[in-house]
């Protein structure tokens, strides 16, 4: 063996074997002894964790009613999902703009004056439900998105915010 | 330590039972967190962390900015469980997730040093105290002029292979691009070059054996 370059792209498309976890095991040592994650790193991560428990309410998707077909830019279709958490029943549906932004209308159940916030590829964007739990963001960028619905008193024991899985506008 | 292994075997046969538990152990906590129980994920940050760490510093990240991106991408997991249909997918999601923020805080400008040299700058540790240290100091130098000859973006994706769970590395290794063999991962360019630096350096020094 003359030259490791060529040596090395010959052997590129090789299954990794038991060597080659032996080198990858001594290159894990060197870095473990040079920049070591900080010790008590996994700590904080699983408290921030047990955190969200108590702070937010997962949704999940309930229903949705073309999940296949995506609402396609500039479509004249909307898309209605459905997410439910145990507290919260949240509907939306997704209709276009002729900008090509999304428009999004939306109930919550239990009605309620409760803060919505949509984040997407952009700054977040907020608006406040009415007495009946209605709200509406007028122009969404497209791509994905994720809405949060804060509790209507924050302050009170046990007021979770909700959070819908990521879903694409 | 040699890394000529007289037991050359591809890795699909590094397979065992254990494997298939902790499959089915993840797949429990991830429903588990499904149902609401988001602290159930917390049972896989030890071992998914520190390959995390290494993602974020390799991409050039402070040591505060990767501790934050890690924890985010943890915390991203949480909304994001209805894309992860296999259990294998959550190491590779973790691993692409932290790259995309990595990168985009280091474009942000938040970046105090050139990104892939750094961790070259920086000699390792000495440790003064046991006869076999030197053998491993040795050993380390070596290692550490072998990385050095390949390109950044080598040293920066066997860094982090090198801390992937050996049960995710196909996964892990598909994402960042290396292609996959009829049997699983292949060696990938950048581990091939470094694996025959070393062997190059072992069968140039005297008082070893070279092996098959």
């Amino acid at each position: 063996m003359n030259n490791p370059e060529a040596d090395g792209l010959a052997t590129a498309n090789q299954p990794v074997d038991e060597t080659d976890f032996v080198i990858l095991g001594r290159v894990r040592q060197l870095f473990d002894e040079t920049d070591p994650m900080p010790a008590d790193l996994p700590g904080r991560i699983r408290f921030a964790l047990a955190l969200r428990d108590l702070e937010t309410e997962m949704a999940r998707v309930a229903a949705d009613e073309d999940a296949p077909v995506l609402a396609v830019r500039g479509e004249e279709r909307s898309r209605t999902i459905t997410f439910e958490s145990d507290s919260l029943v949240i509907m939306i549906r997704v209709g276009a703009n002729p900008d090509g932004t999304a428009r999004l209308d939306g109930w919550l159940d239990p009605p309620g004056a409760r803060q919505v916030e949509v984040s997407t590829s952009g700054p977040p964007l907020t608006v406040l439900a009415d007495e009946d739990g209605r709200f509406a963001f007028g122009s969404v960028p497209r791509g994905r998105a994720q809405l949060t619905v804060r509790p209507e008193s924050p302050g009170l024991p046990g007021a979770r915010a909700v959070v819908t899985p990521e879903l694409i506008l | 330590m040699t890394v000529d292994d007289p037991r050359p075997a591809p890795v699909g046969a590094g397979r065992d039972a254990r494997w298939d538990e902790r499959r089915a152990r993840t797949a429990g906590l991830l429903a588990e967190a499904r149902a609401g129980r988001t602290e159930a994920l917390g049972e896989l940050v030890p071992e998914l962390s520190p390959m995390l760490w290494q993602v974020a510093r390799s991409a050039g990240l402070t040591a505060a900015d990767a501790e934050d991106v890690v924890q985010q991408a943890w915390l991203r997991l949480v909304t994001h469980l209805d894309q992860l249909s296999q259990p294998s997918s959550v190491a590779s999601w973790l691993v692409t997730t932290t790259r995309r923020e990595a990168w985009r805080r280091r474009s942000a400008g938040r970046r105090q040093f050139p990104a892939e040299q750094d961790w070259l700058a920086a000699q390792p540790d000495q440790d003064p105290d046991a006869a076999e240290q030197a053998v491993l100091d040795e050993e380390r130098r070596e290692l550490w002029a072998a990385l050095a000859q390949l390109s950044p973006r080598c040293q920066q994706l066997l860094r982090i292979v090198a801390f992937v769970p050996r049960p995710d590395y196909d996964a892990v290794a598909a994402g960042l691009g290396i292609p996959r063999g009829s049997v699983g991962p292949t060696r990938g360019r950048c581990l091939a070059k470094l694996r025959a630096i070393l062997l190059e350096g072992e069968e140039g020094s005297p008082d070893e054996q070279p092996g098959g």
